[in-house]
């Protein structure tokens, strides 16, 4: 009964911001075409709707979204895979967590679009490239998440699990790691956004890589082409996988995790 | 309830912003180019028309430079503002939003612009340059050699460079499009800095200054130049004006051509004294910017060539979808008469509209 009734006001919430998107969408459409801007930089909406369309039929989009997930995935992965690495380091000796600390002062705050250059005259123009600025980009606000997550377990928890017997690996798997959930998975969040900037960046200033390239790629290219519903389309898309990575999967770990275990104020 | 009226009062003003707007579009039309945004308005007391002109960088916009640095614009009364922009997309857009009058850039985003129904011609040619594509890998003769993982750099697509890439494509693998996977969109200095490190390109289809540094390397060769895919020479650039500036400011029109005409006609009789003036803006020594000046291929007209050969191919090629029925679609009437139009098969100026 709970269950459902929360799943109710859920579906209403959702209905509610899709009419609000929806009116935003009319407005726009009426702001296209009341004709102040020129329609050939701001098509109204219904142009856009019909080259998302038109794209999708014909295939590009799919192509060019596989090609951007790949490398948001495999940018991700080695981001999550060295941060896992740097945190265990630095949990380990008092003096690495010190230089991981200035390290991080130092890196996190420069967008991953800012070492494109250098990455450029280092790896070459290539994907290559491009899974190197995503992995910079989410790896520090992973570290950042990481770090601050498991200094924040209670120390009192640390001990309970101690005399429960918890050792080593056991003892952060069932101990340290939920402890420190609320902020991984907020560090995830942000890795992720941050991914999707970098690549979408990446490919603008790369231009295409390896013969394919992403939405990044598409969107510039349809811009030089001046054909700009299809600039848009390229937008909506990126949206919309922001919208569902965000809905399905960021929601349903924190429900999963720690919401079961109430770790939240909601 | 009064949430209901809140939401209403919004709507409400909201469409009414959308009234005023349309109202105040028709109304800026009418009153037409003179003014553009009312920033830019000039004051009561300057008599100069004011021309916002969007130029780029680089050898080809040294008429631009020239007549900049001479004031030729405000010996024709004109009040010049200065834009600059990194592609002729760029430029393309800061036309059609109404941030310039008029525009530069090569014919291919021109004709781009025309197709989407852009409401503008071409004014007055502007320069034929040598364009090539330079490699630094030894083994590649023509474009047969290239793999399928070889990145072929240019500015951008639908660029010049672009276009004939997909020309001499057609013409060596009977396919324009061969290429469209090996393309990277990067700009000069970029492209020529990773084509000499060897990162990432192995060609770069290019312009001057860029094209004679690349040659002067060791390693570098041509692979083919613009010649030989256009098949004639052709205006690497057009000078663009919107049917706003030209049908609101008829004189203003006139005047911008001829201080363009100016400008060129200065540099081709002072070329020394052209290139010594340049030589800070290129950051190169005046005998190099002399030696490029003058480089072979070289050559600041305001004659048009090429628009219609683009344009047919393009079309064919499927970059546009409409090709000019003829030449006064997509020029002024001071191209169009210095084109004319020979009774009984065209002369040769006609001609030079084509490929061959």
């Amino acid at each position: 009964m709970v269950c459902s009734r929360r799943f109710f006001t859920k579906s209403a919430r959702t209905i509610r911001q899709a009419l609000f998107v929806a009116a935003l969408a009319g407005l726009w459409e009426l702001a296209a075409r009341a004709g102040r801007l020129p329609a050939l930089l701001f098509p109204p909406f219904s142009d856009v709707a019909v080259a998302l369309a038109a794209e999708t039929a014909s295939g590009e989009i799919l192509g060019r979204l596989t090609f951007s997930l790949a490398m948001v995935g495999a940018g991700l992965c080695l981001a999550t895979l060295s941060a896992v690495i740097v945190t265990a380091a630095s949990m380990s000796a008092q003096i690495v967590s010190e230089w991981v600390q200035a390290l991080m002062a130092i890196l996190h705050p420069l967008p991953g679009i800012a070492i494109l250059p250098v990455v450029i005259l280092w790896l070459g123009t290539g994907n290559t490239s491009i899974v190197a600025v995503i992995w910079f980009s989410a790896m520090w606000p992973l570290v950042a998440n990481l770090h601050t997550g498991l200094r924040s377990v209670p120390a009192t928890q640390i001990e309970v699990g101690r005399n429960l017997g918890l050792r080593g690996a056991r003892l952060v798997a069932h101990v340290l790691i939920p402890g420190a959930f609320p902020h991984i998975l907020s560090g995830m969040r942000v890795a992720w956004a941050r991914a999707w900037q970098a690549l979408v960046a990446a490919e603008m200033v790369f231009g295409a890589s390896g013969g394919e390239g992403g939405l990044g790629w598409f969107i510039y290219k349809r811009r030089f082409f001046m054909e700009i519903p299809g600039v848009f389309a390229g937008m909506v898309v990126i949206v919309l996988v922001g919208i569902v990575v965000e809905r399905v999967v960021f929601e349903s770990v924190e429900a999963r995790t720690v919401r079961r275990w109430g770790m939240t104020a909601e | 309830m009064r949430r209901l009226l809140g939401v209403v009062v919004c709507a409400a003003f909201l469409l009414s912003w959308l009234g005023l707007a349309a109202a105040g579009g028709s109304v800026s039309a009418g009153s037409a180019g003179a003014s553009g945004p009312p920033q830019t308005q000039a004051p009561a007391q300057a008599r100069e028309q004011e021309i916002r002109i969007a130029g780029q960088f680089g050898l080809v916009y040294a008429p631009l430079m020239i007549a900049q640095k001479n004031k030729i614009f405000e010996k024709y009364g004109l009040k010049p503002i200065w834009r600059e922009y990194g592609s002729g997309a760029a430029v393309r857009e800061a036309l059609v939003s109404g941030e310039v009058d008029v525009g530069f850039m090569g014919i291919p985003p021109f004709l781009i612009g025309w197709d989407k129904g852009c409401p503008w011609k071409a004014a007055i040619g502007f320069c034929v340059v040598p364009v090539g594509l330079v490699t630094n890998n030894p083994s590649i003769k023509s474009l047969k050699d290239f793999r399928p993982t070889d990145k072929i750099a240019v500015p951008s697509p639908g660029s010049v460079q672009h276009i004939l890439l997909a020309m001499q494509a057609e013409k060596e693998l009977g396919s324009a499009t061969a290429f469209e996977k090996n393309i990277v969109a990067m700009p000069h200095p970029d492209a020529a800095a990773a084509l000499l490190s060897k990162k990432g390109i192995v060609a770069h289809f290019t312009t001057p200054p860029y094209m004679f540094e690349e040659l002067n390397q060791p390693g570098m060769h041509l692979v083919v130049d613009d010649v030989a895919c256009f098949g004639l020479p052709f205006s690497f650039n057009v000078g663009v004006a919107t049917t706003r500036f030209h049908d609101g400011n008829p004189v203003a029109y006139a005047c911008f051509v001829m201080a363009i005409s100016e400008a060129m006609a200065w540099i081709n009789v002072n070329k020394k004294e052209a290139a010594a003036l340049l030589a800070p803006e290129f950051g190169l020594t005046p005998e190099k910017t002399y030696l490029y000046l003058t480089w072979p291929g070289m050559d600041y007209t305001t004659a048009p060539y090429g628009l219609m050969g683009f344009a047919d191919f393009m079309r064919e090629a499927g970059y546009i979808k409409n090709v000019p029925r003829s030449i006064d679609d997509i020029a002024w009437e001071n191209l169009v008469a210095f084109i004319g139009d020979r009774a009984g098969g065209p002369s040769p100026i006609q001609q030079l509209q084509f490929r061959r």
